[in-house]
């Protein structure tokens, strides 16, 4: 009796070290992805936060035609979900497992990575800088150094139903605040939701904000708010001021604040989808939300786009947009080949079908004839016009100020906090991080 | 989840620790007969029977607290080894944090009206279930499922039906109470006591079992012996009925103020990552996601997360001081006897 528990002792210890060590051995194999040697033979690591279809496709596609035209060069690629992209980034960062290559947010993120020397500076040649709009590439730079190649850019302004307007009796989509305020009242009175929001996620809310502190602030404040995080000039007040405005027009759908954005025909880009409601701030990738929640699966035929109207008084270029960019960057170890891949995807061909396959707007102005339907080319415009654009201020100050950011606005709008609460909260924030 | 997993974990704690000394009790004096080769191969068995448990406990629990109190002490965003060393200022920043005193008080709230809505409830339902009434077994079932269904699944439920236009308030519309359609989620004064409304319905489940274990095991002669002499149905209930489900009583009050402090999954699920704070239903769990991993201020959450320890820890030690103490004097008395 004793014996045989002794045995199953033994046996059970064996096998949890067993367990352990196989556990140890799964680690460190997986460690040894980043080679920092070049020349023969080079294994190159990509992580992509692309999702199945034709994005992961398009990359699949890149990886094949550049691994065709560099023998030696074998690129492995990894998609990870969005959600699941920066925990996992971190750590292999952290370890020895960095990929070569990576999906790269930007902003506050990326100045983190800089700070703690994970992500190499580039050098981009004058073939590249051709193929690259500086805009945005401005966008990645830090210091007067490029840590990311971006490959496309996302310009925000409103999406509109062109059906419901016409309903409504507005004839032209609306420049100036004032103005928007009239057609909510329109809206309003052929029984629809004039604006939806998804401010149960708290950014789509916060944008609102984000662009009156565009119109309101300059550009040189804006940039100066990013290294010293300190919001303490009057126009962030004011931009909570117009924010508050603007609400007392009551202009979004009722329980906005536990609206989610984009999942579902309860969503406010379902509301849109549905006509439920007349327009949406939002990112160029809302007509392709918006599609994949109408009654057909299929884009919105009277999708509508305009920039976000003027603010009367503001500081800011009132041509001015801000928007997001999709970039990639290198680890700190990467091989020269995998700064030739970032080169690869900035031609015009690769260009051309990474704006196709991600229905968005190419860095790459020789590209840009790719972009065909209405509402993106006329956000195309508009970028193309722009004095200069800026990022999220959630990505620009960092998810840290951001967050903050966000959930003051959700406040302001749910009638909890103020203008000047918005901008301590933000603040608060910055002593945290 | 954090319920689940937390009611399961301590369960084993509490009763565990007893048990180790019985072992150790009865194990020590049968090896003396054969003493020298005994000695030895009794510690060569504990510490194989013991080591993997040890080896887990020490790498999934002792070892991630350490780290979490060691990142507290730095400003860090998870880029890099920590740097930048701040001592004690991520705790002053919490303890002076508004919207941490707001979800701190939240958890308080939710301990509170916990045990005194539950708690009520589950003995009258357990004592009526504990009668001989037609299709027991079924109530009993459906008073139980809610609690095995997942909390992801009833977030998204109930976040869907308590929408402004969502089924509840449809429902109320069409039976005529339209007067009562409200704001279920978002407004800031009913949002708590809908949220409480979630979790009786969701645990009232597990606390109602425990409560019909409890009173399985009084023994019927007392209220027998009782009724003999006179006592009422009700005067049975209360001088013999509840005194003898104290022991049950306290502990489920044990459970249900640690699965209180840690409430996470509820909330985060239904008011999604941003705006329970707004809402008035942040607890200091999901206030460590949002400041903490969601921010990308892994110093500071880490610090968060040291304090939602000290708390529960604390209440865990006191509640056992003051309140377990008699159930467990009679335990450990009885073992060494």
């Amino acid at each position: 009796m004793m014996k045989k528990t002794r045995a199953a002792a033994i046996a059970a210890l064996g096998l949890g070290v067993a367990l352990a060590a196989s556990a140890c051995a799964g680690g460190s194999s997986g460690s040894s992805g980043g080679g920092s040697s070049s020349g023969g033979n080079v294994t190159l690591t990509f992580w992509t936060n692309a999702t199945p279809g034709p994005g992961l496709t398009f990359f699949q596609n890149a990886i094949k035609s550049f691994d065709a035209a560099h023998p030696g060069v074998t690129i492995k690629m990894q998609a990870i979900q969005n959600e699941d992209y920066d925990g996992k980034l971190q750590t292999a960062l952290a370890s020895n497992s960095a990929p070569d290559i990576f999906f790269q947010r930007g902003g506050g993120k990326m100045l983190a990575m800089v700070n703690a020397n994970q992500v190499a500076p580039l050098t981009l040649t004058a073939a590249d800088q051709a193929n690259v709009s500086a805009a945005a590439l401005a966008g990645e730079t830090l210091n007067g150094k490029i840590y990311a190649i971006p490959m496309d850019q996302q310009p925000e302004g409103i999406y509109y139903s062109k059906d419901l307007f016409k309903q409504a009796g507005i004839t032209s989509t609306p420049t100036t605040i004032p103005e928007l305020e009239a057609d909510v009242a329109k809206l309003k009175a052929i029984n629809v939701a004039p604006i939806a929001v998804g401010a149960k996620d708290a950014w789509p809310a916060a944008h609102w904000y984000y662009n009156f502190a565009l119109r309101e602030c300059s550009q040189a404040t804006m940039n100066a708010a990013g290294t010293t995080l300190k919001f303490t000039d009057p126009c962030w007040t004011k931009a909570g001021d117009d924010l508050a405005a603007f609400l007392k027009v009551n202009p979004f759908q009722p329980g906005f604040l536990t609206t989610a954005a984009q999942v579902g025909a309860g969503s406010s880009a379902g509301l849109v989808a549905n006509h439920k409601a007349g327009m949406e701030l939002m990112g160029a990738w809302d007509p392709g939300t918006i599609a994949t929640l109408t009654a057909n699966q299929k884009p919105l035929p009277d999708l509508g786009w305009f920039p976000f109207p003027a603010v009367p008084g503001g500081q800011g270029d009132p041509s001015a947009m801000m928007g997001g960019i999709d970039g990639y960057s290198l680890s700190q170890n990467a091989p020269k080949e995998a700064f030739e891949f970032l080169e690869f995807l900035l031609t015009t061909p690769q260009q051309k079908a990474y704006a196709t396959a991600f229905i968005t707007l190419p860095v790459n102005k020789a590209a840009q004839s790719v972009v065909t339907d209405s509402v993106s080319v006329s956000a195309l415009q508009a970028l193309n016009k722009a004095g200069y654009t800026m990022q999220f201020l959630d990505t620009q100050y960092g998810q840290n100020v951001g967050n903050a950011l966000n959930a003051g606005v959700v406040n302001l709008m749910a009638g909890k906090g103020t203008p000047a609460g918005i901008v301590s909260a933000a603040t608060e924030a910055a002593a945290k991080g | 989840m954090s319920h689940t997993l937390g009611t399961a974990a301590l369960g084993r704690g509490r009763r565990g620790a007893p048990q180790v000394g019985d072992a150790a009790d009865t194990a020590s004096p049968t090896p003396r007969p054969r003493k020298r080769r005994g000695r030895g191969r009794l510690r060569l068995e504990i510490a194989l029977l013991t080591g993997p448990a040890i080896i887990v406990f020490v790498g999934l629990v002792i070892f991630p607290v350490g780290l979490a109190a060691y990142y507290g002490f730095y400003k860090w965003q998870g880029y890099g080894p920590p740097t930048d060393w701040v001592g004690l200022g991520n705790y002053k920043i919490i303890f002076t944090d508004p919207a941490f005193q707001q979800a701190l008080e939240h958890n308080g709230l939710i301990v509170v009206l916990s045990l005194v809505i539950q708690g009520p409830l589950a003995i009258g339902l357990a004592l009526l279930l504990n009668q001989k009434i037609r299709g027991r077994a079924l109530i009993r079932v459906l008073i139980f499922v809610p609690y095995v269904i997942s909390e992801v699944i009833v977030g998204t439920g109930f976040s869907l039906m308590l929408q402004v236009t969502g089924a509840v308030n449809d429902a109320l519309h069409n039976i005529g109470l339209g007067f009562l359609a409200t704001d279920w989620l978002a407004n800031p004064n009913i949002a708590l006591w809908t949220l409480m409304g979630i979790i009786t319905w969701k645990y009232i489940g597990f606390a109602v079992i425990l409560m019909l274990a409890g009173l399985q095991s009084i023994p019927g002669e007392l209220s027998e012996a009782a009724r003999i002499d006179g006592a009422s149905y009700w005067q049975v209930q209360r001088h013999i009925t509840l005194p003898l489900l104290g022991p049950t009583i306290r502990i489920w009050a044990f459970l249900s103020i640690i699965g209180s402090l840690q409430l996470f999954d509820l909330v985060y699920i239904i008011w999604g990552q941003y705006i329970s704070g707004t809402a008035g239903t942040s607890t200091m769990a999901t206030y460590m996601a949002l400041n903490g991993r969601l921010a990308g201020n892994y110093g500071y959450g880490s610090a968060v997360a040291v304090v939602m320890f000290l708390i529960s820890l604390i209440v865990a030690l006191c509640y056992q001081r003051f309140v377990l103490r008699r159930d467990l004097r009679g335990a450990v008395t009885q073992g060494v006897n």
